[in-house]
């Protein structure tokens, strides 16, 4: 059972992350239901979605109760920080040094090196992979993206998911 | 309950999830028009068809009331079918929408009616279910995105057995939530038989009217007294404890969650009505009658607290219980319950900073269509409507939004209601999709009156607000299918408009050439109508490619603060400590408009 928050600005393809972990989850035959936000809102707007994996029937997350917040921008990060339990987990898309129970990955900035900003949702979600209790693993993350048939997308989005682990790795909190 | 297990169960948003049932449904037909939080229904039949090789016949039409008159014509065919659109889009099509319930249907006839109380994307809180009742017609209010797939069979199965439409209403938190749902195999495609003629239903005149309403009448009292939906169930609790909460639709999920999360709350039983209306009222009286407070929680009217006679021990909206507006999202359920049984409220912390707000996006052709009305139309009155391009109120250029199609409407209002002559000019400004919906009426009366004003059609070839449907001009029904293409000059044209240019909004001196044309024909010269078509294609749209060019702000750059705020171009920052304005290369979309309008010159292209 965990719930989890991810935000950012219209346009950054959170929805895009909530449905990969969606699916993910329902893959492995887990209960999960989520809440995202359309309309008005996404043109460059304050945009989130709610994830819940467990017994739940509402796809809202009450504040004090995420696990997580992933955070594709750190200015909207104070808009969801209320979300999180007292030791939840801050994964921001931002170029900081980490700090106590705030996992920092330049996204933007390695999505701009593979050439393709927009790739900056897969490499903070595959960052978020390999920090401990993040309900999916980076195993599952990769044969997702290995499995869409468009080939430039897949290729792309695995350099993306390869870079945000390489990030990870040689970051020294996680 | 959904158990996720399986090969046929997939993580599906409720509007995919409602048209998988329309779809299992042996439906026929679906027609909607686009509108948040709605629109993704009649797209994921588009895919479903797809998928499965589907024969149902799917259109967006011109607006909800031809969508619903559409699948009515369907049902009186013997088919099932489905008019989708969201609650304001109800409105539009209330007048079919009431006339057919005294008619009743032949084949299943399901309206999909998608709410958002909040409101987050919409006009208003109205709830769809309070119309249902208005309108004599059975609603189904689903919880979660799998009980919506299965709420659409059972109001075809309704619809059938007693003959009348019957409404669907989902809210934004189960449209556009995902949920794993388990799926089945499409029925074949229903058949009640083919239209037979029996005018005094069909076309009846006042006297069958009168008929018609008691069988109406009949039909609900049979359906209140025989349907289980109609009936409250209890589904948290043993029925034992003092509180009970009686709940429908989205919130009872949030009710659900909290009673089963909070320890506090473990003696409060919960009462869920699938069917609203006409909701068994002698059964909810019962549940108020044996426990000591009954709260309603509902949204967004009191539909279920009204039903009930005696509200002596009833708590809810009419007690002031629960507020009177915006949603009701779980911390506020949460608080509302804990305050009824008599529990402290937890502290919670609140954002702590403001939501940033929308914006047009970056490249947007709305964006130099409103930077030209508003330099060559300094003191108008802005008549605006219903878009992604009501976001002009950012550039100081929408200062009115009712509905769809009012900004031509009510300019011929704005336009003889000011005392001065310069109260009285009036630009409306209107997207393509929304003017084929509602604004062609409008205009033929605004040309037909001599309204003066100048109406800027934003032709960027696609509803884009809510996704990138297809208009009328488009040569593609929804499925891909060939259609004809409505051809807008021509329209305007035959509405008598004699003033009419066509303009790429990226030229700023055509705009502005063609704008100062229609000002001279509607306030200077002939008076009347002229209309601008400022044409370029949404750059969201799939085939639209933007430059790759990036631009920089040299040392002639005066602060003056243009391009922040007369341009409002996301791209564009002021570094307060470098005292200079930055262009964000990664937000901006290359389309050089800022370079046609900075009054210093001081935009180059990157590396130029």
């Amino acid at each position: 059972m965990v719930e989890l928050i991810l935000c950012g600005r219209g346009g950054q393809g959170i929805v895009f992350l909530t449905k990969l972990i969606g699916e993910i989850a329902t893959s492995k035959g887990l209960r999960v239901i989520t809440s995202e936000t359309h309309g008005m809102a996404v043109r460059g707007g304050s945009i989130n979605s709610h994830v819940r994996i467990g017994p739940f029937y509402s796809p809202l997350v009450r504040p004090g109760q995420a696990g997580f917040l992933v955070s594709l921008e750190s200015a909207e990060t104070p808009n969801n920080a209320h979300y999180l339990t007292p030791d939840g987990i801050l994964v921001e898309n931002s170029p900081l040094p980490a700090e106590p129970r705030v996992f920092r990955c330049d996204a933007a900035g390695l999505a701009r090196d593979l050439g393709r900003t927009q790739l900056e949702n897969v490499v903070l979600l595959a960052f978020a992979t390999m920090v401990g209790g993040f309900p999916i693993s980076v195993e599952e993350l990769r044969s997702r993206l290995a499995g869409d048939p468009r080939e430039q997308v897949r290729t792309m989005n695995l350099r993306a998911m390869d870079a945000g682990v390489k990030a990870a790795k040689s970051s020294a909190a996680c | 309950m959904n158990k996720p297990t399986g090969a046929d169960v997939r993580f599906l948003m409720g509007n995919e999830a409602i048209g998988r049932g329309i779809i299992e449904s042996g439906c026929t037909l679906a027609a909607a028009y686009p509108g948040t939080p709605s629109s993704e229904v009649l797209e994921s039949l588009v895919r479903w068809k797809r998928e499965l090789n589907h024969p149902i016949y799917l259109e967006w039409s011109i607006n909800e009331k031809v969508a619903f008159e559409i699948a009515y014509g369907a049902s009186l065919s013997g088919a099932r079918s489905v008019a989708i659109m969201k609650m304001v889009g109800l409105n539009v099509a209330s007048d079919p929408f009431l006339s057919a319930a005294y008619l009743g249907v032949r084949g299943g006839l399901v309206v999909v009616v998608a709410d958002d109380p909040g409101p987050h994307s919409s006009q208003t809180e109205q709830d769809s279910r309070f119309f249902g009742w208005f309108a004599k017609v059975p609603v189904l209010d689903p919880g979660t995105p799998a009980e919506a797939r299965e709420m659409v069979m059972q109001a075809f199965e309704l619809s059938e057995k007693y003959e009348v439409p019957v409404l669907l209403r989902p809210c934004l938190r189960v449209c556009h939530a995902r949920q794993n749902v388990a799926i089945t195999t499409p029925r074949a495609p229903a058949d009640v038989g083919p239209f037979k003629k029996d005018w005094t239903r069909w076309a009846a005149i006042p006297r069958f009217r009168l008929v018609l309403h008691r069988q109406l009448n009949e039909k609900l009292a049979k359906m209140r007294e025989e349907e289980p939906a109609a009936r409250p169930v209890l589904i948290c609790g043993d029925s034992r404890g003092a509180t009970a909460v009686v709940t429908s639709g989205s919130v009872s999920s949030h009710v659900r969650d909290v009673v089963t999360a909070n320890g506090a709350l473990a003696g409060v039983d919960v009462y869920k009505v699938d069917l609203p209306f006409p909701a068994h009222a002698e059964a909810l009286q019962q549940i108020a009658d044996r426990y000591d407070r009954t709260l309603v929680v509902e949204e967004t009217y009191p539909v279920l607290e009204l039903q009930l006679r005696d509200r002596r021990k009833v708590l809810g909206r009419l007690s002031g219980t629960v507020p009177e507006q915006g949603e009701l999202v779980p911390e506020l359920v949460e608080d509302i319950i804990l305050n009824v049984v008599g529990a402290d409220r937890p502290a919670r912390d609140a954002p702590t900073i403001k939501a940033r707000r929308p914006s047009l996006c970056p490249g947007c052709p709305h964006r130099p269509a409103f930077y030209a009305i508003r330099k060559v139309f300094d003191r108008a009155i802005y008549s605006g409507d219903i878009g992604c391009y009501t976001l002009g109120i950012n550039m100081g250029a929408v200062d009115t939004c009712l509905c769809m199609g009012s900004s031509v409407g009510m300019a011929g209002g704005l336009a003889r209601g000011g005392s001065s002559e310069r109260d009285t000019r009036v630009v409306a400004t209107i997207g393509d999709s929304t003017f084929y919906h509602a604004g062609v009426p409008a205009l033929i009366n605004a040309v037909h009156t001599r309204t003066p004003m100048v109406l800027v059609i934003m032709d960027n070839n696609i509803t884009a607000m809510t996704g990138g449907q297809p208009t009328p001009a488009s040569d593609q029904l929804a499925d891909g299918s060939p259609a004809v293409p409505i051809d807008m000059e021509r329209l305007v044209r035959g509405t008598g408009v004699e003033s009419l240019e066509v303009v790429d909004p990226y030229d700023h001196e055509s705009m502005r050439g063609a704008l100062e044309k229609a000002r001279r024909h509607s306030f200077d010269e002939a008076g009347g109508v002229s209309v601008v078509i400022a044409r370029r294609p949404c750059v969201r749209m799939r085939n639209v490619t933007m430059p790759s060019t990036r631009f920089q702000v040299d040392e002639n750059c005066d602060l003056c603060m243009s391009c922040i705020r007369d341009l409002e171009c996301p791209a564009f920052r002021y570094e307060k400590a470098e005292k200079k304005i930055e262009i964000d290369a990664d937000i901006c979309a290359g389309c050089g408009f800022c370079v046609q309008v900075c009054p210093s010159q001081a935009i180059k292209a990157t590396g130029a």
